[in-house]
């Protein structure tokens, strides 16, 4: 055997780490409530939160504030009402309470949509939302309401409840025909992911370019209610990540009777963008000349472009005199987490020393995203691992050999200190990110890819001298 | 009223000093309906002995729990654990504090580290069953990871609805592993403003972490009640030959418990020191420094005087007071100068917000309105020494437009317009973006020293300065982006029109 094949392996894990309890330390996600910023990253939706009086303020400052600095959004942030729920709705219920909330919020807030959300307090107490916003709904008032007590999960469980809500109580059903080469797309937690603006920009840019029109439905990029009015016509469903969106797209499947593509790898650079975009319009059936060839000349323009750059890049890759990192440590949601992996073995060679998951996806979908970096390249495979609580997450990192020089270490805030302890690089790329400021920053497709090489190698070189 | 530590439970604000979070007139009618010797208590007031009207309207923005500022103190004691019992949102919490932990520790010289907040994460199920098992786990967790010299346990909205015995856990748990663990009810939904968090934490400490019996006295010893702001007492109460405790925040635990060893406690905010500074003169004697809080010329010699009088150390406050109303005066000549013809407009927590008036009329900057985010009647002292809004009043005249909310952004566009002022000072997060969309800068007074002392009237000043240069920003801003009200809400000239409404003809 030789040196190279034993440093390949992943060292496994010793058990001497304590035992998994209920306990978490340093928080990677919010509860179910966190999905007002859901609401807020669809363009002039206004979420109206139902709950304690220090739950939205809690959600939206973590997730948009102190995680990018990306700001709370046209109606999320501070803007978002609430019924700052009080001792009396507590004894005697609130549904009253946000009742007049909600009427006097239609006087002042000028929104496309509202979503009411609820948090522990009218969930313990069995306020029926329901029996409230119905009659406003009758009225024509576009609002719908999700459960989202933060006991119920967290903010990636709270997305997917804040999607159904819309859809079927907003969107509602629908007879009529589907819209050739329309998409709708379902991706990254809007603001959770510290770069969602920038990569469903990015998403949006490459699907226009293979030639499909484009429901991107949060961000920048979305026309905001018009485009989820449009959901039921889309031609189908893509799933872009390991998990989060099957459940929403099993669900128009049934509704709409709209087929969906589930791509589990994120694109990250040329081969996989690329092989992304070839993947949908195989799914879409596109077989005409033409429109093969306006995918295929697409293609061709970016990976030029691309490939330009990562020649100039070569010069700095292959001769960079004062050492690169060769291994790397990964702690972040599944989808970043293996979107970078696939990239980062695939596109510069560099050895996985260690992934952690951390958003706490449901055990049915574990086992199928396993597989997916058992076979993360034709000659390469590692494992992942499961963990939510950050000090075993950092116990697990400092039993990890890495080997003869220190790992570069793809994670977030809490590993600042820790990428020290252990000598190596940090590129904060998920929640929290406190330590960056992300507008328009994309880490995936064609462009972001080299924003992501940008990033790691300043944050090397810069650590020189 | 004097202060219970008799019980675990805090008691709210609103129980014990009649705090308000709406209310909209000139700052000395408010003054006039509070306690202290310039109102007094009219037979209408009942036993509260100073109730105030208050304005309560059906429209309400998110606004801030109890829970998160005994994040922000107890959250923040560098050799002690705090326990979120709750499910998993509370725990969001931890992002924001880390943050102002590590910035806060950088400012001060510490070492940087991670803070130690561990959430018992409760689930459906728990709401159930109870979460008990779970808090206990949670706490065992803190001790065999850091071995914490002290634990806290912050409740939530859940548990309290649930109803569970945290006070049976932790009486256990501190038995069996020898160090204090502390429950701190600061469920969100018992006080309607987010400063009984503070007195949370704060009867907390008094109860269980404060030394009862100290041996010895520390007669230069000065509690000093800060969050994580820039050390600039240690070198003023230096001058005085006194040395410098500071608490809650950065604190040890070792720092907490000699609070009852100290000469004397001080504040810079009643809002935040009232209860702690209040408590341990009540129970262990260590006086509370009685004074107009350290602002503008007036407000620090007379706090400078005041704490040199109950340490003893007159002639040494006089001295330093001269030395410095010299070494300031010249810049602060020339920043009145340059300040000349600009309009402020003050936003933040309440007593903060009375010193930062005065020092801004102190600079020469008029002050037509300031927005306070709750008003405390009186302070736990009920001593009218402490009557921080009278002593602005006398000191500085009235404010036109004082008004009292809980970081109402849709009522801040009308209120700006009342005053139309050139900038805006800050301090919690929410309404300098809106200010920003009207073209209005913002000084974001994330170091809470800042305007603190003689010199904080020269910080002020230049801060002032620098942002006015950011106005071009904040005038392109407002020409480029829509607000999200209505156009019928933005022309409403009366912010608090809904409230008026309602609360007409009824005293809440």
């Amino acid at each position: 055997m030789s040196i190279v094949d034993t440093e390949d392996k992943v060292s496994p894990v010793t058990e001497t780490t304590s035992k998994k309890t209920n306990s978490i330390e340093q928080v990677r996600y919010g509860c179910a409530i966190g999905a007002m910023q859901s609401v807020a990253a669809i363009p002039r939706a206004i979420p109206i939160t139902h709950c304690g009086p220090g739950c939205s303020d809690k959600q939206f400052m973590n997730l948009a504030f102190y995680n990018g600095f990306q700001g709370g959004g046209y109606g999320g942030g501070a803007v978002a009402p609430s019924t700052n729920a009080s001792e009396r709705e507590v004894v005697f219920g609130g549904a009253q309470r946000l009742s007049d909330l909600i009427e006097s919020g239609l006087e002042i807030l000028e929104a496309d949509l509202f979503v009411v959300l609820t948090g522990c307090i009218p969930d313990l107490v069995g306020d029926d939302v329901g029996s409230v916003v119905t009659p406003f709904q009758k009225q024509g008032v576009p609002i719908a309401f999700a459960e989202t007590g933060g006991f119920k999960g967290n903010n990636f469980t709270g997305h997917e409840l804040v999607t159904r809500a819309i859809i079927d109580q907003y969107v509602g059903d629908y007879v009529g025909p589907k819209t050739k080469g329309l998409v709708n797309v379902w991706s990254l937690l809007p603001y959770h992911n510290t770069f969602w603006r920038g990569d469903l920009t990015e998403i949006k840019r490459t699907l226009e370019g293979a030639g499909f029109k484009v429901n991107i439905l949060f961000g920048p990029e979305s026309e905001g209610v018009s485009e989820w009015k449009a959901i039921p016509q889309a031609e189908f469903n893509i799933v872009l990540g390991p998990w989060l969106g099957l459940a929403t797209a099993r669900h128009l499947e049934q509704k709409y009777g709209q087929r969906f593509l589930h791509v589990p790898v994120l694109p990250i650079g040329a081969h996989e963008t690329t092989s992304f975009l070839r993947t949908v319009a195989d799914f879409a059936g596109l077989k005409t000349k033409s429109s093969r060839k306006k995918l295929e000349s697409f293609i061709q323009d970016e990976e030029t472009r691309y490939y330009k750059y990562l020649e100039d890049f070569t010069d700095f890759y292959a001769e960079y005199w004062w050492g690169l990192p060769a291994k790397f440590a990964v702690i972040g949601d599944s989808a970043y987490n293996l979107a970078l992996t696939k990239f980062l073995v695939n596109q510069l060679g560099l050895i996985p020393g260690r992934q952690i998951i951390t958003d706490n996806p449901p055990d049915e979908f574990r086992d199928e995203i396993r597989s997916y970096y058992r076979a993360i390249a034709e000659d390469v495979s590692t494992e992942v691992e499961f963990e939510e609580d950050s000090y075993a997450i950092h116990q697990i990192l400092r039993q990890t050999d890495f080997g003869h020089k220190p790992p570069v270490i793809f994670g977030t805030t809490w590993e600042r200190d820790l990428a020290k302890e252990l000598k190596g690089a940090i590129v904060e790329v998920g929640f929290p990110t406190s330590y960056e400021v992300v507008l328009s920053r994309s880490y995936i497709g064609y462009r972001g890819a080299l924003t992501l090489l940008e990033k790691i190698y300043t944050t090397t070189v810069s650590a020189s001298a | 009223m004097p202060i219970n530590l008799k019980t675990a439970v805090v008691e709210s604000r609103e129980q014990r000093l009649g705090t308000i979070i709406g209310w909209d007139g000139k700052a000395s009618d408010l003054s006039q309906e509070s306690a202290y010797a310039r109102g007094g208590c009219e037979a209408k007031c009942g036993q509260k002995a100073r109730r105030i009207c208050e304005l309560q309207g059906p429209f309400t923005q998110g606004s801030v729990c109890s829970e998160q500022m005994v994040e922000c103190q107890a959250g923040h004691v560098p050799d002690a654990a705090l326990i979120q019992h709750s499910p998993i949102g509370c725990g969001a919490g931890q992002v924001i504090y880390n943050s102002l932990f590590r910035n806060g520790l950088a400012m001060r010289g510490l070492p940087v580290q991670n803070l130690h907040l561990i959430s018992s994460n409760l689930s459906e199920r728990d709401m159930v069953f109870g979460g008990v098992a779970k808090l206990e786990q949670s706490i065992r967790d803190a001790w065999e990871r850091h071995h914490p010299k002290a634990i806290f346990i912050a409740t939530s909205c859940a548990t309290g609805i649930i109803g569970d015995d945290v006070e049976s856990v932790a009486i256990a748990l501190e038995a069996e592993l020898g160090v204090p663990v502390i429950p701190l009810h600061c469920e969100g939904f018992k006080s309607k403003h987010w400063s009984t968090g503070f007195d949370a934490t704060q009867h907390g400490i008094l109860r269980q972490i404060v030394r009862k019996n100290p041996g010895k006295k520390q007669e230069d010893l000065v509690n000093v009640i800060s969050l994580w702001g820039s050390d600039v007492f240690k070198p003023m109460l230096g001058e005085l030959g006194l040395r410098v405790n500071y608490v809650v925040d950065l604190a040890t635990v070792e720092d907490l418990a000699q609070m009852s060893e100290a000469a004397a406690t001080v504040g810079f905010c009643y809002t935040l020191s009232s209860y702690l500074a209040s408590g341990l003169e009540q129970e262990f004697g260590v006086p509370e420094v009685k004074a107009p809080m350290p602002y503008g010329f007036a407000g620090t010699d007379a706090w400078l005087r005041e704490i040199a009088r109950v340490t003893h150390r007159e002639d040494k406050a006089e001295a330093y007071i001269s030395r410095e109303h010299e070494r300031v005066k010249p810049r602060l000549e020339q920043l009145r100068e340059q300040l000349k013809g600009l309009k402020g407009y003050i936003a933040t927590g309440s007593a903060y917000a009375h010193g930062l008036i005065g020092v801004l009329r102190e600079l020469g900057v008029q002050v037509d309105g300031s927005l306070v985010f709750h008003h405390d009647p009186v302070y736990d002292s009920q001593d009218p020494r402490e009557d921080s809004l009278g002593h602005l009043i006398d000191t500085y005249g009235d404010v036109e437009h004082f008004s009292v909310g809980n970081r109402q952004q849709y009522q801040f566009y009308a209120l700006l317009q009342r005053v139309k002022p050139d900038f805006i000072i800050i301090r919690h997060n929410g309404l300098a973006p809106l200010a920003s969309k009207l073209g209005i800068p913002a000084i974001p007074l994330g170091d809470e020293h800042h305007a603190v002392g003689y010199q904080g009237m020269i910080n002020l000043g230049e801060s002032i300065l620098d942002v006015m240069a950011h106005k071009k920003y904040h005038q392109d801003i407002a020409a480029h982006v829509r607000l999200p009200y209505k156009e019928s809400w933005l022309k409403q000239k009366d912010p608090f029109v809904l409230a008026r409404k309602t609360s007409a003809g009824s005293e809440k």
